[in-house]
């Protein structure tokens, strides 16, 4: 058959229904027939799901004459998406399209929530099509003879592309790509991912280096969506906080918007925010019962699809979720968004605002709720950025040694691998495109013998080399152990919540309930519940007619600001100050601007503004570089180790998004830190790694390196190892290597992910430089100004930096005695 | 023969002369006997049986320290106030046999405590003395859980607790460190094994303290 006449099959499928295909999906239709690899850059709900399984099946018509008749053809496409909920919804698309194209195709879904018998079902016969998630390819890559499985695959389409990139799935997903590779070197690798800063970076990664030049398109929905974004503005700033992160305060202004919409979503920031806001709502409008819920990540499955049920049948006026919602199929009866609090990120504002005014034509309607004064120059810098398209970059990861090792004992658990040929296929991902001949002997070193310090353990000598030089896992309980490890996800020791009775209500951080009490009452998925008894790794409860006292703060679910907004926010809050803007946001945050230039000074693009000050709790310094909290973070540990090669001090550290705070007993030389340089960008690797908080951050961060490269082994199913045993021992080894083994690779890639990924270390050297070409501008204010009052009250994580001796610094402390 | 040496630290309990050890040692003058509570030997090879597998070299140091502070003091008695070693027999009980051979002319004996699980013969065979929790050396108490009754004129010495106490200074430092803990009638010992988490105490005004920062051991 002709291109045209296959395109034009595909046409008429869509005029059947009264549709008409976009010009980006017949884009698409020829470029995949074409036989070109690529990504489509198109938002959710766009139709990109037709612009792709569509040249599937047109490629499967135009090779087999007798298409309609063909059956048991072996696994043609995998389709990878990033959550199990986006399955369903490609499940039935391609279902039915493969049925009224006329073939004779299965689609098979294969994720963490498919049944066991099903499973069996799918080895025994592949379905033509299989949906997926990343963690399941590598299942599928550790069955005995798995390359039959994939001996007809055609191509592979990652879904959601963008959320992947980023993290380790995305890594699983370029090793999975690579070994598809090696049994079909004709593969064809389809990306789909909304718009980032870096697309071009996105395509590079998915395809891997193999992929001849020019063999790659990029196709553009280029589907613009009106945007409307009003910022709820408080109606007395004088009265406003200057700190805090709640925002209750503005609850009233949101009645309407909920009221006046069919169906409103609520974004909070963190899981805790969601629970206090619900519950607030409720006490606020009790006639909202039943028609408002509460929607987060770790409230039970059953209940999160009862939520999503309804919101797709128009039941729900309301419901208050956090990121749990940013993605998935489009709920069509919400007509606002609200967003509480900053959303830190361009993208992720977005992302939000587009999952309201579904209809055709309809604009979709963001609704900005500061939670502190400040916050209100977030929102006007987060529209300019909008306006200008200057989204987020996602920073994809390279050498993460733990998922390569899981990798390797997962194809040595299946039918095993020679060296050479595997290590040919690995270079080809961008991932690991940089690992040396010496990098991967040591690879294999550790999985045959433990490596240096770990020799002599037998558990180390996972792998066993065969005599044809063939390395294979050939102790049974090793591969048992191993099948059931593979992923990459790594969370917070976590709990199930269940009510006495035994039904499930969710999961809890054990970090929460490790500092309650039986009797305690605790918020929990909108509910005041009882804690009973913690049995293992459950805690059970039952629900409670007190009002809670503690809700649960689910850990790390704060973001930091993107650098993006951190521009806009520079950039803003100088416009602030001149007082002639007309937006709203401007004009009403003013007087606070005006009060900190009262008290101190606003900083111009081109200045760098320190605080310092003296209180009853010692003496402050306060430097403002608006670059987020993980920036700051670091440049607060540098300046703070920095000013402690000066003399012996100890310095308190704390930070937010926009600055950071040194606190300390004794005068903090500033002025003479100034002078000698402290800002400077050189040796700025080496300070990082020489300031404490690298090594804690490195040893935090080594616990999930230590989980994925199967250093600790989380237990069989139904008797979990308690996880603090986990965090001790995984404690353990990074001191082990550290003082035997520095040269570990997976030791090195928790330090290199600290500064890559937590110290944002690029972003801290620009930071620098930035700071070098500025003036600095030094006030002595005399009372909290509106910059320094947040850092002052709100303390996000704190640590301390000390060049001073234990025994000098224990000298000047007192012992805390009990309070009577 | 001259004992003292700047890095410990006097404390007289009821009269009684007792030296305070940074490394988590208590020696008592009169008596010539060594007091270490909580060593948890062998629970890294505990937790390398129970599938958590951790390198061994982690284990050395704590039977270092515990030859160091042997010889520093040359006691002709060593009392283990409890929980010497942490689980059912591993490998690296054979170590505490090289120990005893190696100070055969030093008397070794067990407060038994909730963690001591061994058999008899196991101790028997290395040469240690196991004795019931409450023991009376007059004036001392010696017992494993700190005793809930003290008979009036004895001094209960115990262990169990992994004691530590808050320190706070300006500038919002604080730091958690491990201590000697002297109530009215009731001396605490910190643990000497590493990676065994501290219990922060809450002092009175009354109470003794003496917190163990790095070589020293310092009144608080």
């Amino acid at each position: 058959m002709r291109k045209t006449e296959l395109i034009q099959l595909g046409t008429d499928w869509f005029n059947q229904r009264d549709w008409e295909p976009l010009d980006f999906q017949v884009e698409t239709w020829e470029a995949y027939l074409a036989g070109y690899h690529g990504i489509l850059n198109a938002p959710t709900g766009s139709g990109k799901t037709y612009a792709l399984l569509m040249p599937i099946v047109l490629q499967f018509i135009n090779k087999h004459k007798d298409y309609r008749e063909r059956t048991n053809n072996g696994l043609q496409a995998i389709w990878i998406a990033p959550i199990r909920a986006l399955t369903k919804e490609i499940e039935s698309a391609a279902t039915q399209l493969c049925l009224e194209m006329g073939l004779q195709w299965q689609v098979g879904v294969r994720t963490g929530d498919t049944t066991a018998s099903q499973r069996e079902k799918q080895l025994k016969q592949m379905p033509e099509i299989l949906i997926t998630t990343p963690e399941s390819l590598h299942v599928l890559l550790a069955r005995k003879k798995y390359v039959r499985m994939f001996k007809k695959l055609q191509s592979v389409v990652v879904d959601e592309w963008h959320e992947l990139l980023g993290t380790k799935r995305a890594v699983q997903v370029e090793l999975a790509l690579s070994r598809y590779k090696g049994i079909r070197p004709k593969l064809q690798v389809w990306g789909i991912s909304a718009t980032i800063g870096n697309l071009e970076e996105a395509m590079e990664v998915l395809l891997g280096s193999d992929v001849e030049k020019g063999q790659h398109k990029m196709v553009f929905a280029d589907i613009k969506k009106e945007i409307e974004v009003t910022t709820l503005l408080p109606d007395e700033i004088e009265k406003y906080p200057w700190a805090g992160h709640m925002g209750l305060r503005m609850l009233p202004h949101i009645l309407p918007i909920i009221k006046r919409s069919k169906t409103t979503l609520v974004f909070t920031n963190t899981r805790a925010m969601a629970e206090i806001w619900y519950q607030n709502l409720l006490k606020a409008e009790p006639d909202l019962a039943g028609q408002i819920a509460l929607h987060h990540g770790s409230i039970d499955k059953n209940l999160r699809n009862w939520v999503e049920t309804e919101l797709h049948s128009e039941r729900m006026k309301a419901v208050v979720c956090t990121s749990s919602l940013d993605l998935g199929v489009d709920f069509r009866p919400v007509e606002s968004v609200v967003q509480v609090g900053s959303p830190k990120g361009v993208a992720r504002f977005v992302q939000r605002a587009g999952r309201s005014g579904h209809q055709p034509g309809a604009t979709s309607r963001i609704y900005f709720l500061p939670t502190n004064s400040l916050e209100l120059i977030e929102a006007s810098a987060l529209r300019k950025a909008m306006q200008e398209g200057n989204l987020e970059n996602r920073f994809p990861h390279i050498r993460s040694f733990d998922v390569l090792v899981q990798y390797m004992c997962t194809l040595a658990v299946s039918d095993g691998f020679f060296p050479e040929e595997l290590y040919r296929e690995v270079q080809s991902t961008f991932c690991y495109n940089s690992v040396s001949p010496e990098e991967w002997g040591w690879l294999l070193d550790f999985i045959t013998t433990g490596g240096s310090s770990l020799q002599g353990y037998d558990e180390y000598r996972k792998v066993a080399i065969q005599d044809s030089g063939l390395y294979q896992v050939t102790n049974r309980r090793v591969a048992q152990r191993h099948r059931m490890s593979i992923g990459t996800i790594v969370s917070e020791p976590i709990m199930h919540i269940n009510f006495v009775s035994g039904k499930r209500l969710g999961s809890i951080e054990e970090y929460f309930i490790s500092r309650l009490n039986p009797g305690d009452i605790f918020g929990y998925a909108g509910r005041s519940l009882e804690l009973v008894r913690v049995s293992g790794m459950t805690a059970q409860v039952r629900v409670s007619k007190k009002r809670a006292t503690k809700i649960p703060s689910w850990r790390g679910a704060r973001m930091p600001l993107s650098s993006q907004l951190s521009a806009m926010l520079r950039f803003k809050i100088n416009e602030a100050l001149r007082g002639d803007s007309d937006e709203p946001e401007l004009k009403t945050i003013y007087p606070l601007i005006a009060k900190q230039q009262e008290l101190s000074h606003v900083p111009s693009e081109s200045e760098f503004l320190i605080e310092k000050m003296q209180t009853e709790e010692g003496h402050h310094v306060f430097m403002y570089t608006f670059e987020g909290r993980l920036v700051n973070e670091g440049m607060a540990s540098l300046v703070a180790y920095r000013i402690s090669l000066l003399q012996p001090i100890t310095v308190t550290i704390a930070m937010n998004d926009y600055g950071f705070e040194l606190l300390s007993d004794q005068e903090i030389p500033i002025e003479t830190a100034i002078d000698s340089d402290i800002f400077t960008a050189d040796h700025l690797h080496d300070d990082i790694l020489a300031s404490i908080n690298a090594a804690e951050m490195a040893r935090r961060q080594f616990r999930d390196i230590a989980n994925i490269s199967g250093l600790i082994f989380k237990g069989f199913p139904g008797k979990w190892k308690k996880d603090r045993h986990l965090q001790s021992s995984s404690q353990l080894f990074f001191e082990v290597f550290n003082d035997y083994e520095p040269t570990n690779l997976l030791l090195r890639q928790a330090f290199e992910e600290v500064t890559e990924f937590q110290l944002e270390e690029n972003r801290m050297r620009e930071a620098m430089n930035r700071i070098n070409e500025q003036e600095i501008i030094l006030t002595y204010p005399e009372k909290f100004t509106p910059f320094s009052f947040p850092l002052f009250v709100d303390r996000l994580r704190e640590s301390t930096m000390t060049s001073e001796k234990l025994e000098d610094r224990i000298r000047k402390m007192k012992l805390e005695l009990e309070k009577d | 023969m001259k004992r003292i040496d700047t890095t410990w630290t006097e404390a007289i309990i009821c009269g009684e002369q007792l030296w305070l050890h940074p490394d988590k040692a208590l020696f008592w003058e009169r008596e010539k006997t060594l007091f270490v509570a909580d060593l948890h030997f062998g629970k890294i090879a505990h937790f390398r049986k129970a599938g958590i597998a951790i390198p061994k070299e982690a284990a050395e140091p704590n039977w270092t320290r515990l030859r160091q502070v042997i010889v520093d003091f040359l006691p002709e008695k060593v009392c283990f106030l409890g929980d010497l070693f942490h689980s059912s027999y591993n490998r690296e009980w054979e170590k505490m046999g090289d120990l005893t051979r190696a100070f055969a002319s030093i008397e070794f004996e067990l407060i038994s405590g909730n963690h001591d699980l061994l058999h008899g013969t196991d101790y028997e065979r290395v040469g240690i003395t196991v004795l019931e929790d409450a023991v009376v050396r007059a004036p001392f108490l010696l017992t494993h859980e700190p005793a809930e009754t003290i008979e009036a004129g004895l001094y209960n010495l115990a262990g169990h607790i992994h004691p530590g106490v808050r320190m706070c200074g300006l500038g919002r430092q604080t730091l958690r460190v491990p201590c000697f803990y002297f109530a009215e009638n009731q001396g605490i010992l910190p643990a000497f094994g590493q990676f065994t988490g501290k219990f922060t105490m809450r002092p009175k005004k009354a109470d003794r303290v003496f917190i163990v920062v790095n070589e020293e051991v310092l009144p608080a």
